[in-house]
């Protein structure tokens, strides 16, 4: 099942995976600890969360290598171990992956920002990200460059992508709600971020994290209005909240997001999924809209 | 009125994030001896705070508040050295403030660091990834009223829980007031882990600290 035959398939959606932290974090892990390196640590609990989101009916599942880029690992020290953190994370998805879904690697951001707020340099991104696409490249079917607040770098991660592999690409930013619309905490539109994209000529275009279910309807109901591309959605389960040790959770009902995400495919989206505090069970209950359809 | 003509000049140079007409006025007001603390208060700060509004409003990001946080510190480099030359009260109280061990995310922290120290409080910025030890030690150094404590992970946030509990343990938790800042900290996660408030941007943590000292 080549993802392309999806996409052009117009009566399919596209069923993307949920959450991984929020996943991780129920099973206990250490606080303080990148969770990429459980792929090593504890490479069982991470197949199993993959597991259980491809039995919950997601058609495509993602590596767990959302802080694995050269440079993110840099600030954990843990550069030098980049191709066996991203390599055993290959391994891990594999191990469950049932014939005929798909493989995403996952490539998040790098942590690092350009001037003022940062000091890092266009170059030094992609060369960062360069750096774990070589790793990943021969176990992935597609990829998903994800929660990205400045289109440089996301620019950056398409062009490394691009240098090496020829695989579908879904590129998915992340905004904030202001009273003028949406844009990115770096202050792109996104307008301006639809154009660049279009540009690199990316596959699908999305929009990850941030913002809950609701907000992404209307989030939607903008990229519809810019792009014809088709569009990948992940929002977060409402708003985050802090349990007694710590822990984040997010209490939003799943029948309410799956409610919301009923909506966004009447609007016309094509790959949908959830962020933070999304699991296999907000899954099941995508795949049962999508089944009623 | 030409003062107000003055500090206008100034928080519009701010706004407009013109850091050498912000600098050449902090200049003016140390040549002209004009009183510091309301140059700093009605001008740099009210500049600041116009800036925090902007941010709420969806016309600045963060890289305009980043280069606003810079011009600020900047002029403030130019103002302080001459405030306490001139006798003036120059500290409201004293503030330790760091972003927790094992979190290198401090834009926010900084920017906090920066308003309290525009509004004339004595800051000790610690930076990032420090641990509660340390802040800890800092403070009974400095002789802090205030402790900050920043976290932007949900994986880091804990640290700000274990000062308070270090603080406990070592029978000294009430010779501070405590303040927590960073994305995922709610007013539940500040009762939780015992500390005395937050806040949702710079502007309303001076208010915080401010209000947190007089009560003290």
């Amino acid at each position: 099942m080549q993802f392309e035959k999806l996409l052009k398939d117009n009566s399919k959606i596209i069923l993307f995976d949920g959450g991984m932290g929020t996943e991780i974090f129920k099973r206990g892990i250490k606080l303080g600890q990148l969770p990429d390196l459980l792929n090593i640590e504890n490479p069982d609990t991470i197949s199993e969360i993959h597991k259980k989101y491809y039995e919950a009916g997601s058609d495509m599942v993602q590596t767990n290598t959302f802080g694995s880029s050269y440079l993110n690992l840099k600030k954990y020290k843990l550069e030098h171990r980049i191709k066996e953190i991203n390599q055993s994370a290959i391994e891990n998805i594999k191990a469950v992956r049932p014939n005929g879904r798909l493989i995403v690697g996952d490539i998040g951001p790098s942590g690092e920002f350009k001037p003022p707020v940062g000091k890092i340099s266009p170059e030094e991104w992609y060369e960062g990200f360069l750096k774990q696409v070589e790793v990943l490249e021969a176990g992935v079917d597609l990829w998903h460059i994800e929660t990205i607040s400045d289109i440089d770098e996301m620019k950056a991660a398409i062009d490394a992508i691009k240098k090496i592999s020829s695989k579908p690409i879904i590129s998915s930013m992340t905004y904030k709600r202001t009273k003028r619309g949406f844009f990115t905490i770096m202050g792109d539109s996104l307008e301006k971020c639809i154009k660049i994209q279009e540009e690199c000529q990316v596959d699908v275009i999305g929009s990850n994290c941030t913002l809950g279910s609701l907000d992404m309807i209307d989030l939607l109901k903008e990229m519809k209005k810019h792009t014809q591309f088709p569009i990948s959605i992940k929002p977060n389960a409402g708003k985050p909240r802090v349990g007694p040790n710590g822990q984040t959770y997010y209490d939003q009902p799943i029948n309410e997001f799956v409610g919301h995400i009923h909506e966004m495919i009447d609007l016309g989206v094509k790959i949908v999924g959830g962020c933070c505090g999304t699991s296999p069970e907000t899954i099941k209950g995508i795949k049962k809209v999508i089944q009623s359809r | 009125m030409a003062l107000n003509q003055f500090y206008n000049e100034i928080s519009e140079a701010i706004i407009k994030l013109d850091k050498e007409k912000a600098t050449s006025l902090a200049k003016k007001a140390v040549a002209d001896g004009m009183d510091l603390l309301e140059v700093i208060e009605k001008g740099f700060g009210e500049g600041v705070r116009k800036i925090g509004e902007l941010w709420e409003e969806g016309e600045f990001f963060l890289p305009e508040l980043m280069l606003g946080g810079n011009i600020m510190q900047e002029s403030l480099a130019i103002l302080l050295p001459h405030l306490k030359k001139q006798g003036s009260k120059t500290s409201s109280g004293i503030v330790v403030i760091a972003t927790i061990e094992g979190d290198i995310h401090s834009i926010g922290k900084t920017i906090v660091a920066t308003m309290l120290s525009a509004n004339g409080f004595e800051v000790y910025d610690l930076g990032a990834d420090v641990s509660p030890e340390t802040i800890i030690e800092t403070a009974l150094e400095k002789k802090a009223n205030i402790i900050g404590v920043s976290a932007l992970l949900t994986t880091t946030m804990f640290g700000q829980k274990k000062v308070v509990e270090l603080l406990k343990s070592r029978g000294i938790r009430d010779n501070f007031k405590i303040i927590l800042g960073g994305a995922p900290v709610t007013p539940s996660w500040v009762k939780e882990s015992g500390a005395d408030g937050y806040a949702d941007n710079a502007v309303e943590a001076v208010k915080l600290v401010k209000h947190l000292i007089s009560n003290a």
